[in-house]
C-alpha cells in the first residue's frame, strides 16, 4: 500500500528504509512478551495447588466443580466473601503475602497456595496489616463490628468504614477472612521454620532484660504477675492459664495453656524469652513492645507457678459475656496500688520501681 | 451536527483531546484530593458507597491516568506527528471520532468504578464494555498516526516521531494482554500479568510518549538542534529493548519465580542507561539557553519535569534492587515515587507541550501568562509537599518494619504527613483550577491575524497581559 503511495504523490515518503526497524522492534517485543507472560503460563510450569490453596467453589459429592445453569461455577460463602473484598478494593490497603522478614503476619505462603484464586489480591501497600492469615484470629462479630466502625475498635485506625455494605455482604465477606491461611496456622508440621530462635544468641536483649529485674521466685512478684496477666494475657490464655480464654474460641492455632508439666522445664530465661519475642508463626505478639522488661520478669514469676504435675481436664472455653468473667477479671486492689506507683515512678524518671513490690 | 461532531478541521481533534484531558484532570486530581483527606479524616463520607477511599482510588487513578495524562499526550502527538511529518492528520474525523469514544469510556467507566464495578486489578480496574471501548479508540488513533506517517513529506525521521510511534504500536498490545476482558489467568500467574501490564503502560506508554513530546519541544523552543541525534535514538533502543520485562519489580518479594524476579532486576537496572542518555541529551541541549526557564512558560515546565525525571528514575532502579525494596516495599515511599513519575514527571511535560501548541492550534494567546505563573507554583510547591511528605512517611515506615514494630503507624506517625499531602493536594488542584480557567478565557480571546506572529507564539512573560 505504501508503494503505490509513492508512486501516486511523489512528496509522500512511505514506509521505505523503516520496515526493518520496524520489524525489529515488533520481533523484540515478542521475544520479551513470551518470556515473560507466556513462558510462567505454560501449563507445564504453572505451580500446583498446595494444600492450603484455599476453596472458593463448591464441589459435587464427586469432587468436581458445582456449576449453575450458565455453567458458572457457584460461589460458597467465602469466595462470594472474595468477590466483595476485591469490588471493595480492600487489596489497595491490605497485602495477601508474608515476607520473610516480617512479624506478627504468621507463617509465610508459597505460590500454590493460590492457585484458585483470581484476580490476585496481593496487593502493593500495607496502609493497613496483611491479611494472609487473619482466619481464626478474631471472633466474627468483632469483624463486623471492626468494618463498620473501625475506630470504635481500633482508635486512630484510618480503615474507612464499610457500614453503607447489607448485613449480608458483610456476613460473606467476614467468612472469606474467616478463611484467610487459615489452614497453614493449624499446620503442626509448619512449625519447625520458626523456632529457629536460641534464647541465648542475643546479648543486647539479655542485657535490656536485667533492668529492674525483680526477684522472680517472690510470691509477691508472682501477684503482680497476675495482675498483669489478666490484663493482657487471660483474652486468650484464660484467666488460669489453661489456653481456653474467649479468643482462644476462634483460634487455630490454640494458645499455650500453661498448666501442662511441660512446662515445668521451662527456665526463667526462656519463659522470658518466650513471653518478649513471642511465637513466631502464632498469634502469640511480642509482647517487648508493648511492656516493660520489668513487667515481663513479673508475668514469668507468676507463669512459673502455672504447670502443674498432671494439667487438669480443660474447661469449655470461657465467654466473653459471662458475668463470673467479669467480675474474675476486676483488677484485685493491691495490684492496682502497685502499678499507679510503678506509672508515677515512671513519671518521675523511673529511678527506682522497687517500692510495692516485695522480694526484699 | 453529524459535521460538527466529526469536524475535519485541521487540528480540531488536537484541541479536542487537549480540552478533554484538562477536563478529567480537574475531575481526576479532586477525586484523588478526596481520598487522600480521608486518610485525615477517615469518616469524611462515611455512609456514602461512592465517596468510599476503596471507591475513590481505582476512579483517581483510572481518571488520571487515562483521562488527563493519556488523553493530553494523545492530544500533543496529534499535533506533534502531522508537524513532525509536515503533512495532514490523515484523518481529522476519526480522530475526532476517537475522542468521544475515549471521553464516553473515562465518563461511564469512572460512574462504574464509583459504584463498585471493578476488574480488580490495579491499573486495569475499568470492566469489559469499557475496555472494549478503549482498544477500539486506541486502535483507531494509532491506525490514523500510522496512516500519517506514512503520507510524510520528510525523509529522515526525527527521534520524537520514533518514541511516539512506538508508543503507538505497544499500547494496544500491552493493553488487550493487560485486561482480564481479554486475557484471565488463576493464581500468582494473575500477579505477574497484571504487572506486566502494570508497569508496560507506565514505561512503554507514559514515559515513551512524555519523552518523545520533550524531545521535540526543547530544540523547538530553545531554537537549537538537539545535542546528539545518535544518543537520542540510543535512549529509544535501550528503552524498547529494556523496558518490557521489569514488570515482575513490582512483586518481588511475593512467591513469584525467582528467575522471573532476576530478570525484572537486572533490567531495571539497566534502564538507567535509557534515562540517563535522555537526560544528558536534554541537558546538554540547553546548554547556554538555561536563562530561558525565567520567561519561557513551556520550557520552564519541561525543565521542571526533567528534573523530576531524574528524581523518579534515580530512585527506579535502586528500589528494583531487591535489598532497598525489601526496606521500602508496601510503603508511602512508593505512592511518592508513583506521583514523581506521572504528576511530576510527565504531567509537567504535556502541560508545556499544551501550553505551546494551544497556541498554535487555535491561533489565539494564552489569556494571562501571570496565571500561567501562579499555575507552575501552585502545582510545584503543592507537588514537592506531597512528594516529600510520601518521601519521608515511606522511610519512617519502613524503619518501623525493619526494627520489627507492629504495622501501628497509621496511629502514630504517618498522620502529619499524610496532611501535608492534602496540603499539596490543594495547592495543586487549585493550581489545575486555574490551569482550566486560563485555558477557557484563551478560547474567547481573538485570534492573531498574523502567520509569522503564530509560528513564534509563545507564552513568554512579558508578551501579554
Ligand atoms: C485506607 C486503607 C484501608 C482499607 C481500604 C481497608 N482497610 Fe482494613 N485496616 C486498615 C488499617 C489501617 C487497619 C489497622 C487498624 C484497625 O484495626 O482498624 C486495618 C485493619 C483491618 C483488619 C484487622 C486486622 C487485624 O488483624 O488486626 C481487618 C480484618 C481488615 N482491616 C479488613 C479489611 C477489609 C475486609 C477491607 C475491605 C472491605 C479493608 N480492611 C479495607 C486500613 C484499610
Ligand atoms: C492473641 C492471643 C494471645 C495473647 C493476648 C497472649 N498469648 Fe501467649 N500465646 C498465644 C498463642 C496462640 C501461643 C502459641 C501456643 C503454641 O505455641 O502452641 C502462645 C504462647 C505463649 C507462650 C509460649 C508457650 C510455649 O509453648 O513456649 C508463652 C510463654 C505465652 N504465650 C505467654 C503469654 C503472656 C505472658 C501473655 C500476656 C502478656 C500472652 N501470652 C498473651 C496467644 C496469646
Ligand atoms: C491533587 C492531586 C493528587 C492527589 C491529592 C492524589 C492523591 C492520591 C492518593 C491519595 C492515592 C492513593 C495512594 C494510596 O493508595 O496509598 C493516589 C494514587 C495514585 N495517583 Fe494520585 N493524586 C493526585 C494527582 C495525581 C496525578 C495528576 C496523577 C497522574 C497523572 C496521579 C497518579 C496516581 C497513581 C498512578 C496512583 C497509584 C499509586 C500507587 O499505586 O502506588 N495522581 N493519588
Ligand atoms: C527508570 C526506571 C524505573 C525503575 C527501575 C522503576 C522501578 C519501580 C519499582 C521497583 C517499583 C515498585 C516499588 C514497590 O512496590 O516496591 C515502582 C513503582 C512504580 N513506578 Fe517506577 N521505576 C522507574 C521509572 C518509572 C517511571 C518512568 C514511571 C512512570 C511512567 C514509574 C511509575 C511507577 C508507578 C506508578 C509505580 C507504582 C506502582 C504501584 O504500586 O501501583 N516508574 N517503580
Amino acid at each position: 500500500m505504501s508503494e503505490d503511495k509513492n508512486s501516486n504523490e511523489n512528496k509522500s515518503v512511505g514506509a521505505k528504509g523503516y520496515i526493518l526497524p520496524a520489524i525489529v522492534v515488533a520481533f523484540s517485543f515478542a521475544i520479551i512478551y513470551t518470556v515473560v507472560v507466556a513462558i510462567p503460563n505454560l501449563p507445564s510450569l504453572k505451580s500446583e495447588p498446595s494444600k492450603y490453596a484455599m476453596e472458593y467453589v463448591e464441589k459435587e459429592a464427586d469432587g468436581t466443580i458445582k456449576r449453575d445453569e450458565q455453567g458458572l461455577p457457584v460461589l460458597n460463602d467465602a469466595g462470594k466473601g472474595r468477590a466483595i473484598y476485591v469490588r471493595e478494593g480492600c487489596f489497595y490497603c491490605h497485602s495477601q503475602f508474608v515476607r520473610p522478614q516480617d512479624r506478627d503476619f504468621g507463617s509465610r505462603v508459597f505460590a500454590g497456595d493460590y492457585a484458585n484464586e483470581t484476580p490476585n489480591v496481593l496487593g502493593t501497600s500495607r496502609t493497613g496489616p496483611d491479611l494472609s492469615n487473619e482466619g481464626g484470629k478474631l471472633p466474627d462479630e468483632w469483624h463486623v463490628g471492626h468494618l463498620k466502625n473501625p475506630r470504635e475498635y481500633n482508635p486512630g485506625s484510618i480503615m474507612p468504614s464499610f457500614s453503607y455494605l447489607p448485613d449480608e455482604d458483610l456476613g460473606y465477606l467476614v467468612s472469606y477472612l474467616q478463611t484467610l491461611g487459615r489452614k497453614r496456622m493449624d499446620d503442626p508440621e509448619n512449625r519447625h521454620i520458626y523456632e529457629a530462635y536460641y534464647p541465648e544468641a542475643d546479648e543486647a536483649f539479655w542485657h535490656a532484660s536485667e533492668h529492674h529485674k525483680p526477684n522472680v521466685d517472690s510470691a509477691a512478684a508472682a501477684n503482680a504477675g497476675a495482675g498483669i496477666f489478666r490484663q493482657n494475657c487471660a483474652v486468650c490464655h484464660g484467666l488460669n492459664g489453661l489456653g481456653n480464654g474467649p479468643n482462644a474460641l476462634a483460634m487455630a492455632k490454640k494458645p499455650a495453656n500453661f498448666s501442662r508439666p511441660y512446662y515445668k522445664a521451662y527456665s526463667d530465661k526462656t519463659w522470658y524469652w518466650r513471653v518478649a519475642e513471642g511465637v513466631p508463626g502464632t498469634r502469640m505478639p511480642r509482647w517487648k513492645l508493648k511492656l516493660e522488661p520489668e513487667q515481663m520478669w513479673y508475668l514469668v514469676a507468676f507463669l512459673k507457678t502455672l504447670p502443674q504435675d498432671k494439667s487438669p481436664i480443660i474447661e469449655p472455653y470461657q465467654t466473653i459475656d459471662s458475668e463470673a468473667w467479669q467480675s474474675q477479671s476486676a483488677l484485685p486492689e493491691r495490684i492496682t496500688d502497685n502499678y499507679e506507683k510503678l506509672a508515677k515512678n515512671k513519671k518521675k524518671g523511673g529511678k527506682s520501681s522497687k517500692g510495692g513490690h516485695g522480694g526484699h | 451536527m453529524i459535521r460538527r461532531i466529526f469536524s475535519s478541521e485541521e487540528g480540531s481533534a488536537a484541541k479536542f483531546f487537549m480540552f478533554s484531558a484538562i477536563v478529567w484532570l480537574i475531575v481526576g486530581m479532586g477525586a484523588g484530593l478526596l481520598g487522600a483527606l480521608e486518610f485525615s479524616f477517615p469518616d469524611l463520607t462515611k455512609g456514602v458507597a461512592q465517596l468510599s477511599f476503596t471507591r475513590l482510588r481505582p476512579a483517581h487513578v483510572n481518571t488520571v491516568a487515562f483521562g488527563w495524562l493519556s488523553m493530553a499526550n494523545i492530544g500533543a502527538c496529534l499535533y506533534i506527528i502531522p508537524a513532525l511529518c509536515k503533512t495532514k492528520l490523515f484523518s481529522e474525523k476519526l480522530a475526532n471520532f476517537s475522542c468521544y469514544l475515549w471521553n464516553i469510556g473515562i465518563f461511564v467507566g469512572m460512574l462504574t468504578l464509583l459504584n463498585g464495578y471493578t476488574e480488580g486489578r490495579e491499573y486495569a480496574e475499568y470492566r469489559e464494555p469499557i475496555d472494549i471501548l478503549f482498544v477500539v479508540a486506541l486502535g483507531s488513533v494509532s491506525y490514523n498516526l500510522f496512516r500519517t506517517l506514512l503520507n510524510r513529506t520528510v525523509k529522515k525521521l526525527y527521534v520524537s516521531v520514533w518514541y511516539i510511534m512506538g508508543a503507538f504500536f505497544w499500547m494496544p498490545i500491552i493493553f488487550i494482554v493487560g485486561n482480564r476482558t481479554f486475557v484471565a489467568m488463576e493464581g500468582l500467574n494473575d500477579g505477574i500479568l497484571n504487572w506486566f501490564y502494570g508497569h508496560n503502560i507506565l514505561g512503554m506508554w507514559f514515559t515513551v510518549l512524555g519523552v518523545g513530546i520533550a524531545y521535540y519541544m526543547l530544540p523547538k523552543m530553545s531554537g537549537k538542534p538537539i545535542w546528539s541525534h545518535s544518543l537520542s535514538m540510543f535512549g529509544f533502543w535501550t528503552i524498547a529493548f529494556f523496558y518490557a520485562p521489569t514488570g515482575t519489580h513490582h512483586l518481588l518479594q511475593s512467591p513469584v519465580p525467582e528467575w522471573l524476579k532476576a530478570l525484572a532486576v537486572i533490567f531495571s537496572a539497566a534502564l538507567v542507561i535509557p534515562v540517563i542518555s535522555v537526560l544528558v541529551n536534554f541537558y546538554m541541549t540547553m546548554k547556554g539557553s538555561w536563562w530561558m526557564l525565567t520567561t519561557n512558560m513551556p520550557i520552564r515546565f519541561v525543565l521542571t519535569g526533567a528534573f523530576w525525571y531524574l528524581v523518579t528514575c534515580l530512585q527506579g532502579p535502586f528500589q528494583a534492587t531487591r535489598g532497598v525494596n525489601w526496606y521500602i516495599h508496601f510503603t508511602q515511599w512508593v505512592v511518592g515515587h508513583a506521583h514523581a513519575a506521572l504528576l511530576g514527571t510527565f504531567t509537567f511535560f504535556v502541560i508545556g507541550a499544551i501550553y505551546y501548541g494551544l497556541q498554535r492550534l487555535t491561533g489565539k494567546r494564552i489569556y494571562s501568562v501571570r496565571l500561567v505563573k501562579w499555575h507552575f507554583w501552585l502545582l510545584l510547591i503543592g507537588f514537592f509537599l506531597f512528594f516529600a511528605s510520601l518521601t519521608i512517611g515511606g522511610l519512617q515506615q519502613a524503619v518501623g518494619w525493619a526494627l520489627g514494630y507492629p504495622v501501628a503507624q497509621w496511629g502514630l506517625v504517618l498522620p502529619p504527613m499524610w496532611l501535608v499531602r492534602s496540603i499539596g493536594g490543594v495547592l495543586m488542584f487549585l493550581s489545575s483550577c486555574l490551569f482550566g480557567f486560563n485555558i477557557y478565557m484563551t478560547m474567547r480571546e481573538k485570534p492573531i491575524s498574523s502567520e509569522l506572529e503564530i509560528k513564534v507564539a509563545v507564552p513568554i512573560e512579558g508578551d501579554s497581559k
